[in-house]
This record gives structure tokens, sequence and C-alpha cells, in this order.
């Protein structure tokens, strides 16, 4: 059974941390297909949130498709989320340890080089959200 | 959705001071709402007159469609837990459930007994000599008994450690969830951190006034930080509302509630934090000032 | 409601009975042992009146102030439970959990005070009854019906100052929202109360009987009633009641000669200036009340004393309602 974690201070909204947290279990093979989500009361009582976060982030999960409510019954998994072919990993896997090395020797260090991997992930995210206003 | 609470320019005064003026708020029903502000703002004012302990000297206040009142129907369905846990020192817990059931219509007291012993706090002993934070879970418990409709908490988790604080908040919630969005919260706190997770409604009291209020994400989604070059602000203020200004001689940081989209390239805009929310209001606390001025570094 | 009363009092009461039952020992013992003397001394002077009334006191020991005693059972009951009925709750903020409960703070307040006044009333019939009964004796001896000590420590009177008292401590601490500024409104509005009552109020509840006789004969008011003023009364209305001092100027020139003169040697007889002034048409006159009043006086103490707790208790229920917590 999953357990989750919300953090304050992370910008990321409570409930789309456990939204998150949720398809990384699937992706990690902690939750698969018809394992049952703790009920909300489960949740708020270990973790000390709103239901209605929750709620919102079961919701979101159901209308991605990858659980479902049953009446009665609870919360369950369906399916996956889509994930990358096989092999993928390894290979970007091996290209990013190229990267890594070139950044080393460009002088680099660690901390740099996280802070680059989350500029350009939020800039992606950015560019992202502004097409779809656009669109 | 109903309303469960509503004030219209609601005020108290006592001889010289004023506690509240012209207070407006809505909350919805199934809200828990965080009520913030410095000490003094007038947070437990608001909740006493709520819960029919005080009465407003100018306004209205109606709580589930009615004024608060002394009236066994309407006091059923409020729960008030004030600040100073007021439990009665030399009685016990199963005592206190006795009393309950004594003075309350609708008394739930195996819900009480329930919560205790998952605690692990004993039934048996005399209250004043169990710890602050047990204490809070024994009134919170009492308070819930009663299946009230509105709860209203007064800084329940201020004199707590960190770890009651959690075990507190959680009880809270859970009290939530059982009642299936017909119970209405009221928490007023420092912590805004507890606040992010567990409210999603937020009334901000400065300076006697509100200040804020509404829903969370509506208000998150409505505000945003603009970093850029400093530089007047006047074309932003034809917008938007600049809440609050920290400038150093190169650069500034506006805080603004959104009029419509921001155009202007030469701010990077980004999203707000509660907290930045909530520090930022409370510091606009003159009637007439809506934005406050910082000034870092060197000052030109 | 009332369970709550009785599971916060319940102690107190416990203590209470004890106290009480602890006294009523006392003075059971004791009043046997003055009934037994009394009854020797009745068989000795056989129906002889000078000779009862110089017998030496029956009571000796610490049971005789009990009267004195039992005069402070009311103003401790008014402090100890009546002060911080409503002010303790106040000061520890237990109201904040009590007045968010179903029940409102009228029935809150009703069922607390009701059953409060009503322990008060019960300790004060029980002082009162065992004082009482205790005094029979005393009683008989004593030259007043209504002397103090012995008027407002029997009969119904302790009742009416039981309710009284913690009428007005549960009003103080009311008003005051703590206990001990209570506690001494309490102590110094009862005593203060109760001194005013009995030296200036308690002889004018029904006017006084004023019977007249032979300036200079002997008079003895019936038996054990209270002697108000008792005194000379010229023709012209002219009223001494104090000693010979105030007398002499009022007297005409030709009784006042024959008055015996400290100093000069002079003599006279006080029968001639008696026969003088009868002469003049003086006579002398007692104002008193009769004994046959003391149930009414009784009464009438009692009723003035629950009034004014009535009207104390309804301040308390008004301030209560409307007040802010």
């Amino acid at each position: 059974m999953i357990s989750f974690r919300v953090e304050a201070r992370t910008g990321v909204p409570p409930y789309l941390q456990i939204v998150q947290q949720v398809r990384q279990a699937l992706r990690m093979g902690v939750l698969d297909v018809g394992d049952q989500l703790p009920t909300v009361r489960e949740v708020v009582a270990a973790v000390a949130v709103n239901p209605n976060t929750v709620l919102k982030a079961y919701r979101d999960l159901e209308r991605e498709g990858l659980v479902e409510a049953r009446a009665g019954q609870g919360t369950f998994v369906r399916r996956r989320p889509p994930g990358p072919p096989p092999g993928t990993h390894s290979r970007l896997g091996r290209s990013l340890e190229r990267w890594v090395r070139e950044a080393r020797e460009a002088g680099l260090d660690d901390e740099s080089m996280e802070s680059l991997l989350r500029i350009t992930l939020r800039a992606g995210d950015a560019a992202e959200a502004e097409s779809e206003e656009i669109a | 959705m109903s309303t469960a609470i509503e004030t219209h320019e609601l005020s108290k005064r006592y001889r010289r001071v004023s506690a509240l003026t012209e207070c407006t708020v809505t909350v919805p029903e199934g809200r828990v709402s965080a009520l913030v502000g410095p000490n003094g703002a007038g947070k437990t004012t608001l909740l006493r007159i709520l819960a029919g302990l005080a009465s407003p000297t100018g306004g209205t206040a109606a709580v589930l469609g009615g004024a608060p009142r002394q009236d066994p129907a309407f006091l059923a369905e409020i729960g008030f837990l004030a600040q100073e846990i007021p439990l009665y020192r030399r009685f016990t817990a199963e005592d206190h459930i006795r009393i309950g059931a004594h003075m309350n219509p609708r008394w739930d007291a195996s819900l009480v007994r329930t919560r205790l012993a998952e605690l692990r706090i004993p039934l048996g002993q005399r209250v004043g000599t169990l710890s602050g934070g047990q204490r809070a879970q024994v009134a919170l418990a009492l308070t819930l008994a009663k299946r009230p409709r509105v709860l209203l908490l007064d800084e329940p988790v201020a004199a707590l450690d960190p770890l009651a604080r959690r075990k507190f908040l959680a009880t809270l919630t859970a009290g939530v969830a059982d009642a299936g969005g017909e119970l209405t919260v009221v928490l007023s706190s420092h912590l805004v951190t507890d606040l992010e997770r567990v409210c999603d409604h937020i009334i901000l009291l400065a300076g006697s006034r509100v200040q804020l209020s509404g829903d969370i994400d509506t208000l998150l989604a409505e505000h945003k930080v603009l970093v850029g070059p400093r530089k007047d602000t006047a074309p932003i203020e034809r917008t938007h509302k600049v809440v609050q200004e920290v400038a150093t001689a190169r650069q500034s940081t506006l805080l603004v509630r959104l009029g419509g989209p921001v155009i202007d390239p030469a701010y990077q805009a980004e999203d707000v934090t509660l907290e930045e929310l909530v520090l930022a209001y409370m510091g606009a606390d003159e009637a007439s000032a809506g934005k406050r001025l910082t000034t870092v570094g060197e000052s030109s | 409601m009332t369970w709550l009363v009785w599971r916060q009092y319940r102690g107190q009461a416990a203590i209470a009975s004890v106290l009480l039952a602890a006294a009523a020992a006392v003075i059971l013992a004791d009043g046997f042992q003055i009934a037994s003397r009394w009854h020797s001394i009745l068989v000795a002077c056989a129906g002889n009146t000078a000779c009862l009334q110089q017998q030496a006191p029956l009571v000796n020991g610490v049971v005789s102030d009990l009267p004195y005693i039992s005069l402070l059972v009311p103003a401790v009951v008014g402090m100890l439970w009546g002060a911080p009925l409503v002010a303790h709750e106040l000061e520890a903020r237990t109201s904040d959990f009590a007045w968010s409960q179903s029940i409102t703070r009228m029935r809150w307040l009703t069922v607390k005070v009701g059953w409060l006044l009503l322990a008060a009333a019960a300790c004060g019939g029980a002082i009162a009854a065992l004082t009482t009964w205790w005094s029979g004796p005393i009683n008989a001896m004593s030259a007043s019906a209504f002397a103090p000590g012995q008027f407002d420590t029997q009969g119904i009177v302790p009742i009416g100052y039981a309710v009284f008292a913690m009428a007005l401590g549960i009003t103080a601490g009311t008003v005051a929202r703590r206990t001990l500024p209570a506690i001494a409104v309490v102590l110094g509005g009862f005593i203060g109360l109760r001194l005013v009552i009995s030296d200036f109020l308690r002889q004018h509840y029904m006017a006084a009987v004023t019977t007249y006789y032979s300036v200079g004969g002997s008079f003895t008011a019936p038996g054990q009633s209270w002697v108000l003023a008792q005194g000379a009364v010229g023709p012209a209305g002219v009223v001494v009641a104090t000693g010979w001092g105030d007398l002499y100027p009022a007297l005409p020139a030709s009784c006042q000669t024959l008055l015996p003169t400290a100093g000069t040697g002079k003599s006279g007889s006080l029968s001639a200036v008696f026969s003088c002034m009868r002469a003049h048409g003086w006579r002398g006159f007692a104002t008193y009340q009769p004994s046959s009043r003391y149930w009414p006086f009784q009464g009438i103490e009692t009723g003035i004393y629950v009034l004014l707790a009535a009207a104390l208790i309804g301040v308390t229920f008004v301030i209560v309602r409307g007040r802010d917590a």
C-alpha cells in the first residue's frame, strides 16, 4: 500500500504532489493494476491534508484514466501511465552520462548542473503552458 | 453550494478600541478556512462573535443562515474551541464525555472514546495532568462529538510541539473527511505551512479589517510576483493592484493582484506562494495604503 | 445539567455534611446538658421568678459562643460557594466550554443557582433548628425575645440570611468576574447589611406599643418584650428618655428646686420630685415591642432578606444573558 508525503514550501500544490506520487509508484511497480488506493480518510488521517486535496488528486488521476472509482468500494488502479518504450531509459541514461562528463570538464559542479536542469525543465513547462494558453 | 458563515460590515468596539471594523466575509459550506493575522488583529473576537459568546456593535453575522443566538438548536450546530483549551481540570476525559452527553442532544460518545484510544490518551486521568497536546486532542474530540456543522477553532495548535500539532491536524482533517462535506471549519493560526496543507479558504485580518478573503486556489491564481528592473510602477498599477513592492537600487519585486494579463516584457512573472501572499497582505494594514514599498541595500 | 452541578460540588457537599454532622453532635450533647441543668434549677426555684433571674448563666465553654458562630455560617456559605459559582468559571474560562454546549446560558445558570440557593437554605435551616433547640432554656431566662444574638440565630431568619449571602456572593462574582473581590464584597456587604437592619430597621417592622404609667411608679414591660425607650413625658409633649441630666432642664422650676443637688449638700427626696411632676401633668411611658410579635417579626425580616436575594439573582441573570462571555 502506498503512503504519501505532502511537503510544504516546494512550490508544488499538495494535490499535484499526490498525483505525482501515484504516477511514480505505478512506474516503479509499488502500485500494480487492480490495487486499491488508500481511502480519502486514511490519507487524511496519516498526512493531515484537506480531504478535498485528496479528492481532487484522485479525480485528476481518474480523468487521466489511471484509476477508477467503484461506488461503495474505493478507488482502484486501472492501468499504468504511458511510459517510454523499453530501452529508452538506458539510452537516455547513457546520453545523460555523456552530458555530465562534458559539464564536469567545462567546470560545472553538481549544484550548477542541478540548477541548470531545473531552469530548463521550468522553461519547458512555461513554454508548454504558453502554447496551451494561446491554443 | 450554500454559505456556512457570512458577515456584513461586522464591527466590534470596546470603549475606545476597535477590535473589528466593517468586516465582510463569506465562507461556503464544507470549507476549511484559515483565519490569519497578527496578534490583536481581531481573530479571537471574530470567532467568539460567530460562536455567540460575544455580540457585535455594528453590522451583522450569520452562521448557517441565522444570527448567532442563545438557542439550543443553534448551539448544537456550532463547535467552539477557545485558545486556552477550556476543560474542567479536575475532571477526567470520561467525565467530560458524560457532561457532553447531558448537555447536548446529539452526542457521539463512542467517537471520543475511539479517537482517544487511537491516540493512547487515558480516559480515566484528570485532564489537568495531561500534556498540552493531549488536552487539545481531548477538547477537539469533545467538540467533534457534538457533530457540529460549523467548527470554530481559536489558535488550537499554538502551544503544541510539532508532533502534537501534526496529530491534532490529522484528527481535524479526519473529522472533516468523516463529515462528507457537511462540516465547515474556521481555524485561526500563525503557522502558514500547516494552513497550506489543511485549508482551502483564507480570511486575513490585519488592523481589525479584512485584508484578504476567499478560496486559496483562486487567490493564488489571481496573484503573481513580478520581478524586473526598478522603474515607475504607474503603468502596472493602471491594470493591476500592487500589493507590495520590494526594491533594491536596480531591481524591484512586485506582488500584484492581476487585473488582466501581464504584457510588460521587462517583468518576469512567477507564481506566488501562500506565505508570500499572507506576509504581503499582513503588512498592508493602513486603511488607505494598499501597497508597501520596502527598499533593500543602497537606497536612491 | 443537574448531574454536572452535583459532580462539581459533591466534594464540597460531603465536607459540609461532615461539618454539619459534627456541629450537630456537639450542639446536641451540650444541649442535653443545659436542659438537665435547667430542669434542676426549675425544681430548686419552684416558680420564683426572682430566683430564676439570679441563676448563674447556663452556658459555659466554647459552645457558649454558639450563637455567634452560627452568625458566620451564612457568610461562609456565601463566600465559599456563592462567590466562585460564576466567577470561577469565568476565571478558569470553563464558561467557554459550558456555554458552547447545547444548553443555553440561562438554563445553565438557573440549575446552578437553584441548587445552590436550596443548599444555602438547607444549611441555614439546619443551623437554625439546632440553635433554636439548644437555646430553649436560655430563652426562658432572657429578658427580651428580640435580643441580638438570640433573635437572629433562631427561628427562620437564618434561612433568609443564608439565601441572601449566597445570592450576594453569586451576584458579586458575576459582576466582578473574579472570585476574590466577590468574597470581600460578601463579607463586607453581608455584615454591613445585617448590622444596619438589626440596629436600625428591626425595631420599626411594626408600630411599637406605648403605655403610660404613673411617674415614679414601677413598671415592668410584659414578659420578654423589647423595650425600645422608657422615660417621662411632660404635658407639652416633651419627652425625656435618658437620665436626670436631661430631665432637669425640662422640669418646671418648682420641681427643679426639689432635686438633690450634688456638691451643695442640699438634700431632697425623689418621691417629692415625682409628686411634683405628677402634679404638673408628667407621666411615665414605655415604648416596646411585645413578645407576641416574635413570629411576625421573624417573617418580616426573613421576607426582606429573601426579596433582596431575589433582586440580586435577577441582576445576575440579566448580566449573564447580555454580557460578552
